[in-house]
């Protein structure tokens, strides 16, 4: 998908739809296998495939404890997908862009540009957390819930220390509010196409299922 | 005890770095402008890096540690003595050594650059390992602790230490010289003798073997006294 104002607002809709309703969950699950390239253009395998093991882990316990661990597990499963669609078809300046057609040169430039330092941040924990996993690996250390708290106190404060410096070296800069951007988009029809299957999936969703069958006794 | 390169080669794009050697006990350097593949070369020693081609084999190496450029990169714990303890170390001893005034309290991430490149080389030196790689042990340290740093990597005798640097004026003793010139790792010898096959050697080293007069190794005190030797 190219135009990232149909990507962020087909994500937004097609996960609200998702987490509303299990069918909604399966509608965005044939969504997301008709319009996204799948798991093919995805970074980090490992990581999607840990988060969805946790989630049925806790599937699991909700269903041991009588809940709906099979509604639980689809909706949440369903969202990760999205997210990692969401992440690995995100190019750096989509978000300053989106942000400007929206909000304009003063807000939509700010809120863009927090959005940006937001996803080059989480880029750059991943690289940090690789680097620590190596460290650990080097002094022999084991993973466990000892070493868990300060590696995850670690990550925070680098992702912090970087916001500093990054605020602090725009302020170096000169910037004070907003910015000028001319962002230009190309909307291909598959984004279209994709844009108005998002809008029907999340109509659906809403919809009680039954509304869309003449059930007659 | 040795690590056996095989025609290890590592492609990313336009460049690569291809790699043959045999590396034995001793004190090796090796030699490289930046963005030459040490770093990589070093990652794929340590068993980190998987290279395109080629293998990595490690003969009687039971005990390993890279230090790598960037200090940061190896610091786990919050506070300067519970890193010491994740090294196996005590930290009133790691202090000492890395002539820091701080308490066992501070974060090892409050501490400066060469502060910290100081006290993860005091963590990593506190202790004996078959094969140490160490990479750029001297970025983000002044001229006084390369040369103290210099004379702790001199003394050590057992093992392989393998140091990748593009260092220019302060070496420790080295045994063994290697270069990467145009993408290949070459094997320049021991020595004194391998000074004269060192292309890209400092401007003070090239001098002094085009004189005739090779320092019989890289030390502050082999270069003065090939140097003094000049006006013998």
């Amino acid at each position: 998908m190219q135009d990232p104002r149909i990507r962020l607002a087909s994500a937004a809709l097609i996960s609200v739809a998702a987490f509303i309703s299990i069918w909604g969950a399966l509608a965005v699950l044939l969504w997301w296998l008709l319009f996204t390239p799948r798991m093919r253009r995805v970074k980090n395998i490992r990581v999607v495939t840990g988060m969805l093991v946790l989630i049925g882990v806790i599937a699991v316990l909700i269903w041991i404890s009588g809940g709906d661990g099979l509604s639980y597990f689809l909706r949440f499963g369903v969202i990760v997908l999205v997210g990692t669609w969401l992440y690995t078809e995100q190019k750096p300046g989509d978000f300053l862009a989106v942000s400007v057609w929206a909000g304009k040169n003063r807000w939509g430039f700010e809120l863009g540009m927090i959005g940006e330092c937001a996803m080059q941040i989480a880029e750059l924990l991943l690289c940090d957390y690789a680097r620590i996993r190596i460290a650990m690996k080097l002094k022999g250390e084991d993973w466990g819930v000892r070493t868990l708290v300060p590696l995850c106190l670690i990550l925070i404060h680098d992702a912090l220390m970087r916001a500093d410096e990054i605020a602090e070296l725009l302020a170096v800069r000169g910037y004070r509010n907003g910015g000028v951007c001319c962002p230009v988009f190309c909307t291909g029809t598959l984004d279209q196409v994709s844009g108005i299957c998002a809008i029907c999936v999340f109509f659906f969703s809403i919809v009680p299922v039954s509304e869309f069958f003449i059930l007659s006794m | 005890m040795k690590i056996v390169l095989d025609h290890l080669q590592v492609q990313q794009g336009e460049w690569s770095l291809l790699v043959n050697g045999t590396f034995e006990e001793g004190i090796h350097l090796v030699s490289g402008v930046v963005g030459s593949g040490k770093s990589t070369l070093a990652l794929a020693m340590a068993g980190i890096f998987t290279p395109s081609q080629g293998t990595v084999k490690r003969e009687g190496i039971k005990t390993l540690m890279l230090s790598t450029q960037f200090p940061e990169f190896h610091i786990t714990r919050l506070s300067i003595a519970e890193e010491c303890a994740s090294w196996g170390l005590d930290y009133k001893d790691v202090i000492r050594s890395a002539r820091l005034k701080v308490d066992g309290n501070v974060s090892p991430l409050s501490l400066s650059r060469g502060e910290l490149k100081r006290f993860h080389l005091a963590c990593i030196l506190a202790r004996e390992y078959d094969l140490l790689l160490v990479d750029e042990p001297f970025s983000s340290l002044d001229c006084i602790e390369k040369e103290l740093l210099c004379r702790e990597l001199s003394t050590h005798d057992s093992g392989i230490t393998i140091i990748f640097t593009h260092e220019q004026s302060i070496f420790p003793h080295v045994d063994h010289l290697w270069e990467i010139d145009a993408g290949e790792l070459c094997a320049l010898g021991r020595l004194p003798g391998a000074l004269t096959r060192w292309q890209r050697a400092p401007a003070l080293i090239k001098k002094l073997t085009d004189l005739g007069r090779c320092p019989v190794n890289l030390t502050p005190d082999a270069i003065r006294e090939a140097a003094c030797r000049i006006h013998e």
